[in-house]
């Protein structure tokens, strides 16, 4: 089950804060390993691998994981702490999840 | 029969040009396990709507404990009018009490609003839609075009979904303005929240919400004090075309 890590250079060349974090998130988790490729996304070349891989699943999100099964079509998360529960089968903490709806959605008509 | 996720966006592109009303009867036709979230703001029209075509439906609001007193007494003012099943839900008091001694009562106004927003909103929102099959929100497109021009009448709630139970959101006001959704409370006599008749077009937390100016958005009532629109982990894969 090879697993991608797409990260992303912003427009101005900086790398992605919340790239940065998920990495960081995985490495103190010691799921750093479980990541078998890292694809950069770069805002700056539409042709960068990255970019490419954003175009084909339609993801408009950074940073996303590609996940590939024989014989299953690619699963594509950007959820970080669901794809830690659902694919690398690890515990995250409410309060993690909870940050992450907040971080990823507008929730403001609540 | 529960709608489905493949057919979502099928049933979304059929539904779009359709009234509110008919939304909210496709969700009551395919769900008895479904709510309707109501914020004490101008989204009643939702729940005005909603008990006109069935009695009894399950509607919730989020009581965060930094509403408006206007907003309490105005929830209550919809929990006698209509004939529905009015829960207020509460955040984890350890959570709010861990946040409040670590960081006070403020803490939004320094470390931004989404650590809060997160324990007194998304805790007990997400504890409520685990245990529903749909839900039905009164988000609008233009209430922050920079943001919600996307929304579909229809989604598959990729947010509170998990890989073992798939939730349905019902946005039925997403095309309305907010000149139709006030159409409709005069004509139909709805009651709204009187912070409305002093300048509040977006109704939140007491100290995150303020009254706006003639011809500003509607967004620009809340949490004035961050910057919404961007969105740092967008990826601008549209802009790619060269």
């Amino acid at each position: 089950m090879p697993i991608t890590l797409v990260k992303k250079i912003k427009a101005d060349g900086a790398p992605c804060r919340k790239c940065a974090e998920v990495e960081q998130r995985l490495r103190d988790s010691n799921l750093w390993h479980r990541i078998d490729r890292i694809v950069i996304a770069d805002e700056r070349d539409p042709e960068s691998e990255g970019m490419q891989l954003a175009t084909q699943y339609q993801v408009d999100l950074a940073p996303f994981f590609i996940v590939e099964e024989d014989g299953h079509p690619a699963q594509v998360h950007t959820i970080y702490t669901r794809f830690v529960k659902e694919v690398l089968k690890a515990k995250t903490s409410e309060q993690e999840e909870l940050a992450e709806v907040m971080e990823n959605n507008n929730l403001d008509y609540l | 029969m529960p709608i489905v996720t493949s057919e979502v966006s099928r049933l979304a592109s059929e539904y779009k040009n359709r009234p509110p009303q008919e939304i909210l009867e496709l969700a009551f036709s395919h769900f008895t396990n479904i709510a309707i979230s109501f914020s004490g703001a101008e989204d009643v029209v939702l729940v005005d709507m909603a008990s006109k075509i069935k009695k009894g439906v399950q509607v919730f609001s989020l009581d965060t404990g930094r509403l408006s007193p206007e907003t309490y007494r105005f929830i209550e003012r919809v929990r006698e009018k209509y004939p529905i099943a009015l829960e207020v839900l509460f955040p984890d008091p350890a959570a709010v009490e861990k946040l409040v001694k670590e960081k006070g009562l403020f803490s939004f106004y320094k470390d931004g609003h989404k650590e809060c927003c997160a324990i007194r909103k998304v805790g007990p929102l997400r504890r409520k839609l685990q245990a529903l099959d749909a839900w039905v929100t009164g988000q609008r497109k233009d209430q922050s075009p920079g943001t919600r021009a996307a929304v579909a009448v229809i989604e598959a709630d990729m947010a509170f979904s998990t890989q073992d139970h798939a939730l349905i959101k019902f946005n039925p006001l997403a095309n309305w303005s907010s000149a139709e959704v006030w159409q409709y409370i005069r004509d139909n006599d709805v009651p709204y929240n009187e912070l409305h008749q002093r300048g509040f077009m977006s109704i939140g937390c007491e100290p995150c919400t303020r009254a706006v100016l003639p011809n500003q958005q509607e967004r620009e009532g809340r949490w004035w004090w961050e910057e919404e629109t961007i969105k740092e982990c967008g990826l601008h894969v549209r802009n790619m075309s060269r």
